[in-house]
């Protein structure tokens, strides 16, 4: 820069070229100051420095000291979690009116600090628009102050037993930014919840000083506090201690695997949003205006800090009309900085595998001898399998591809690991609301990319994470019904990952025990795959033991093959009972409740028999799966999304979407009643089902199979399998098409699917039950309970929210 | 002025294919204005490439010889000469584009500006400038008389009325396709340059009409390989919007749009950026009297 004040009016008369960007941030320099750049911990509503702590120096982008982050110790932790018990005492004691008022005067200390903040962010190189972070306060004051009315029979997700507070860990990975962050924090504190953000070095500076900018706003003492530290292992940390209720995490996807492995077992519900190292594709269709789709990638793909990687997706008939844009826009582009210079190497091995396998290369210039900067770059006709496609460097690089159908383009785009959003361009409206749909992301934008507002929904799918923020739907993460029971914290067991529900169950043997009734041979029973009953595909079956002793069935010993058959039937189902409309899946519940109608008795029977309760307690468990099914049928078509208003002007569409084929693991309580809740609930919302019924009883589900079979549910929608329960869950946590289990069984399974199911992602919603509680209360459910907020809870899990944008003039 | 653009065979085909995104534009539109400005020496030599890219311009009921001879004078020497010194731009050619007048103002121009010893072009608008509105016979001749008098440019304005309704039946308001359309069709004709508008009418130079009408340029040069100006007209008002304009052609067409042979700035106070030039010179705002006079 010194070198090009010189220039001279007559050179740049003749050069035309920019002056440089010169960006003051002198108001945030001077806050810095005034905290002599060392801020510390922002603890009990105050910084705090304590002494003798490790500090870590964080530079800015020309190497300056910036300032000097504190890494919290064992104490700090738990002076925070002890500060926001006290907290969230006081501040879920305020009334919904009193909270929304603090974030009424937040949004307006935050335009007043806005410049401040903004040069922050800037000085952290983790830049956010004052205006979105304005816009996501005001909405969130909006749900402060509607919480009770709007969600009444939700409360903060403290515990019901007295011992656990509203206490949410918010975590990030370093790369994340403010917007993301708040995203997550504001929600929390808008339903009542105290939070401890454990910041990343890129969000540390900005969540401090958003800190003190809510204190000043009247946030009281505690329900805000922020640590800072070194890497993750904050995080972690934070999530560990007792006081905490619930742990999300916003950032890349290698720290989300660490801390979701960390936290296995601790009884603390783990939502991950894996969005910034998401892989979203760019496509172009030759009914697009041309050029506004390249201005619309080059401003997505080639900016300092990308949201997310780009991959250009380009019909064939319009191939060589957006190189010739795409040359002619990037002629005059400068090279951008790389976030550390060790990333040069890396992106000069993708620059030339993808030229060796035949992409050409576009650049402005070639890349310049300093290693921190690299010019924006296409690679033009790369292969999908290519490494710069499925796992792009960090650099400003841009995959292209071509495609020849729309239908291609869809196929192409979806077959990606990640989940996050997806650009389309063109003006047919009819293939841009077909492709919204076919494509498998939470995000799609219609003629536009990366435009977001809270109350849109913004939730990956696939890999990019199993949560919902912002939105109505984001608030979900941080209430839990206030019938339901809520975990109790525990620590973790010795668990062998590698060994867990591999050892099988024991096989019976000829002479092995008595049958039950001597007059009646044990029947032996199929299970169900794939539409059809069948045996186990290893050959054996396991007796059913009667609450006496004695055996009254034999059931089949499934396992790893059995599920892989019943998923990939599952697969094939999943996608013509989701096309389905709303109505004809509510005729097929309701054939299913008219089923289990006429096999009444039947099923009675077999629930006295396997649990050994009354005939008539045993009627009427029938009698509410009747009526359970019929609340599902009738769901189906009540909640269908809707057109959310905007600031902007144009449309945009909400709706949820099913997650996929689920794995069910079904709990021992009223084994029939548990079991066609959650059935119902999954068929309603579009999925398809793997249940395990349970270990200890599994008749009356063995006994529904001829139920399913006399209804009109598709074949593969629903299977059954029995078996060892630690076997068939080891089964489910590693097949990668399911995308979510429900699992009720023990503390050992929850930390096992804890640990395994981070990678390929799972949603997961997990029951450990209790110890020593002989009655079987799973999880503490009542079955025979069903009170909207549980039913809602149950369709919410079964769920994912698909946001379309499609702005307009 | 560059190679002349010699125009080809009228491609329905291509006209009809052209899709604009509205929504799309007025971001980039808005992406374009919410760039951050130049500043410093750069802003000063912005500035005075923008002052060699105007067509000084009269175009009033009560021309007369004496006001277009100062307008010629002002063309030739648009920014004080002491200014132009301080910057060291003294002797770098530093004159508007061209000045433009009605036609029968154009020998005028002519003699004022050959007396003042300038090569400075005249141009000139015709065809019933402003609305177009006149038989096709008046308009040619218009043209013959003025090009007889010395203009070395022309204006020509198109007939809206074919425009709108003969193939184009888009709504007025849905600015954007015709816009793209109309310019495709005046390049296939050859034109040298593509205008806005004709700066006497409301609703003038906007950036996003300006955005498509660049966009038709760059299609017609990637498809011809011809190079054809572009003229905003009306609706500039301050050194501001130059520098804009600027900009504009920068992101969207490139450096090479940037200079007198392939970019104009229609009616533009030329006093407004003299000021900021001043402002730039002597770290003071200038007078109204301290600037060269219209």
């Amino acid at each position: 820069m010194a070198g090009s004040t010189n220039k001279t009016v007559h050179d740049i008369f003749q050069s035309m070229e920019y002056g440089p960007a010169s960006s003051s941030t002198a108001t945030a320099q001077s806050w810095l100051e005034s905290h002599s750049r060392s801020l510390g911990l922002f603890l009990d509503g105050t910084f705090v420095c304590p002494s003798d702590r490790q500090t870590s120096t964080v530079n800015d982008a020309s190497g300056q000291r910036l300032w000097t982050a504190v890494c919290a110790a064992e104490e700090d932790v738990s002076l925070a979690a002890s500060s926001s018990v006290g907290g969230f005492k006081v501040w879920n004691e305020l009334s919904c009116h009193q909270r929304a008022r603090v974030f009424h005067r937040f949004v307006s200390s935050l335009q007043r600090h806005g410049q401040c903040l903004t040069e922050l962010c800037e000085l952290a190189q983790a830049p956010s628009s004052v205006s979105a972070l304005v816009r996501l306060a005001q909405y969130y004051s909006g749900w402060a102050q509607l919480k009770d009315a709007l969600v009444p029979d939700w409360t903060p997700r403290c515990g019901g037993c007295g011992c656990v507070y509203g206490v949410v860990a918010v975590a990030v990975s370093d790369d994340c930014s403010l917007y993301a962050l708040l995203l997550k924090v504001l929600p929390a504190l808008a339903v009542g919840n105290a939070v401890i953000v454990a910041a990343g070095s890129g969000t540390a500076l900005p969540a401090l000083l958003t800190a003190s900018i809510l204190r000043e706003a009247g946030l009281p003492v505690g329900v805000l506090n922020v640590l800072t530290g070194k890497d993750l292992s904050l995080g972690v940390r934070v999530a560990r201690d007792p006081n905490v209720s619930c742990v999300t995490y916003t950032g890349n996807k290698q720290d989300g695997e660490i801390l979701s492995r960390e936290t296995a077992g601790l009884g603390v519900p783990l939502s991950l949003s894996l969005s910034t190292s998401a892989i979203c594709p760019f496509i172009i269709f030759d009914s697009a205006d041309i050029d506004s789709a390249v201005d619309g990638v080059i401003e997505a793909a080639f900016r300092k800090k990308k949201d997310w990687q780009w991959i250009l997706c380009v019909q064939e008939s319009v191939w060589d009309g957006v190189v010739a844009r795409l040359k002619v826009r990037m002629a005059g582009m400068k090279c951008l900085p790389l976030l550390a210079e060790s990333d040069r190497p890396i992106v000069d091995a993708a620059v030339q595998e993808a030229q060796q396998q035949g992409a050409t290369v576009i650049q402005p210039c070639p890349p310049p001898s300093s290693l921190s900067l690299y010019p924006p770059t296409v690679l033009w006709g790369v292969a999908p399998s290519c490494p710069c496609v499925v796992s792009p460097p960090a650099g400003p690089l841009l995959p292209t591809l071509s495609f020849r159908t729309a239908t291609e383009g869809i196929t192409i785009a979806n077959h990606s690991p990640h989940g996050q959003a997806a650009s389309i361009w063109t003006e047919d409206l009819t293939l841009s609301l077909e492709c919204a749909k076919s494509l498998s992301v939470g995000t799609v934008w219609v003629n536009s990319h990366s435009v977001f507002d809270p109350s849109l929904c913004l939730s990956g799918t696939k890999e990019s994470g199993n949560c919902a923020n912002g939105g109505p739907a984001g608030l979900f993460q941080f209430l839990r019904p206030a019938l339901s029971p809520s975990l109790s914290r525990s620590s973790p067991v010795p668990v062998n990952y590698a060994k867990f529900g591999t050892d099988g169950t024991q096989p019976t043997l000829p002479g092995a025990p008595e049958p039950a009734d001597l007059a009646h041979d044990p029947r032996s029973y199929l299970h169900f795959v794939g539409g059809r009953p069948c045996k186990a595909d290893s050959g054996r079956s396991v007796a059913v033991l009667a609450p006496g002793g004695g055996v009254i069935a034999y059931c089949p010993d499934g396992g790893r093959k059995d599920v892989r058959n019943a998923v990939e039937a599952a697969a094939k189902s999943q996608p013509g009972w989701k096309k389905r409309s709303a109505v004809s899946r509510a005729q097929s519940l309701y054939s299913l409740a008219e089923s289990l109608e006429l096999k009444r008795r039947d099923l009675a029977l077999s629930l006295q028999a396997q649990t050994g309760i009354l005939l008539e307690a045993a009627e009427m468990e029938v009698d509410l799966s009747i009526s359970r099914l019929c609340d599902w049928a009738a769901h189906c078509d009540k909640e269908g999304g809707g057109v959310q208003s905007l600031p902007q002007s144009g449309s945009a569409l909400s709706f949820p979407e099913p997650m996929g084929v689920m794995g069910v693991v079904l709990p021992d309580r009223s084994p029939l009643l548990s079991l066609v809740s959650l059935l119902g609930a999954a068929l309603a919302a579009g999925n398809a089902v793997v249940m395990i019924p349970s270990e200890k009883y599994p008749l009356p589900a063995l006994e529904f199979i001829q139920v399913l079979q006399s209804s009109a549910i598709p074949e593969g929608v629903v299977s059954i399998i029995t078996g060892g329960r630690d076997q068939l869950t080891r089964a489910l946590a590693n097949h990668s098409v399911i995308q979510a289990i429900w699992y009720w069984g023990s503390k050992e399974g929850c930390q096992y699917l804890q640990y395994t199911c981070c990678s390929p992602l799972k949603s997961l919603w997990l029951h450990p039950e209790e110890v020593g509680d002989e009655r079987g209360k799973d999880g503490g459910q009542d079955w025979a309970c069903f009170h909207p907020s549980l039913m809602e809870e149950m369709w919410r899990q079964a769920t994912h929210w698909k946001s379309v944008w499609i702005p307009t003039a | 002025m560059s190679a002349r653009n010699p125009g080809m065979e009228l491609d329905l085909e291509w006209v009809s294919r052209v899709r604009v995104n509205t929504q799309a534009v007025l971001k980039r539109a808005q992406q374009i204005q919410g760039r951050k400005l130049v500043k410093k020496q750069w802003e000063a030599a912005w500035l005075l490439r923008a002052v060699t890219c105007i067509d000084l311009t009269t175009l009033a009921g009560d021309d007369t010889p004496s006001n277009v001879h100062r307008l010629c004078l002002k063309a030739t020497q648009p920014v004080r000469c002491d200014l132009l010194k301080a910057m060291d731009m003294q002797d770098k050619g530093i004159t508007t584009a061209a000045v433009c007048v009605y036609p029968s103002r154009v020998a005028d121009a002519v003699k004022s500006l050959k007396a003042a010893n300038s090569s400075l072009p005249v141009a000139s608008v015709a065809t019933g400038f402003p609305a177009g509105q006149t038989p096709l016979k008046t308009r040619l001749e218009e043209v013959r008389l003025a090009v007889q008098d010395g203009a070395g440019e022309i204006d020509i304005v198109i007939n809206r009325t074919l425009a709108l309704t003969a193939q184009w039946e888009e709504l007025y308001q849905e600015l954007q396709h015709t816009v793209y359309r109309a310019s495709l069709v005046a390049m296939m004709a050859g034109s040298d340059f593509i205008k806005t508008s004709t700066g006497k009418e409301t609703i003038n130079a906007t950036y996003p009409v300006a955005i498509v009408m660049a966009r038709a340029i760059r299609d017609y040069f990637l498809r011809t390989g011809h190079k054809v100006g572009f003229k905003p007209a009306g609706g500039i008002r301050t050194a501001k919007d130059s520098l804009v304009w600027l900009t504009l052609m920068k992101e969207e067409l490139g450096e090479e749009w940037m200079g007198p042979h392939l970019f104009r700035l229609g009616p533009a106070p030329c006093w407004r950026t003299s000021r900021q030039v001043y402002h730039h010179v002597t770290g003071r705002y200038a007078a109204y009297q301290e600037l060269p006079l219209a």
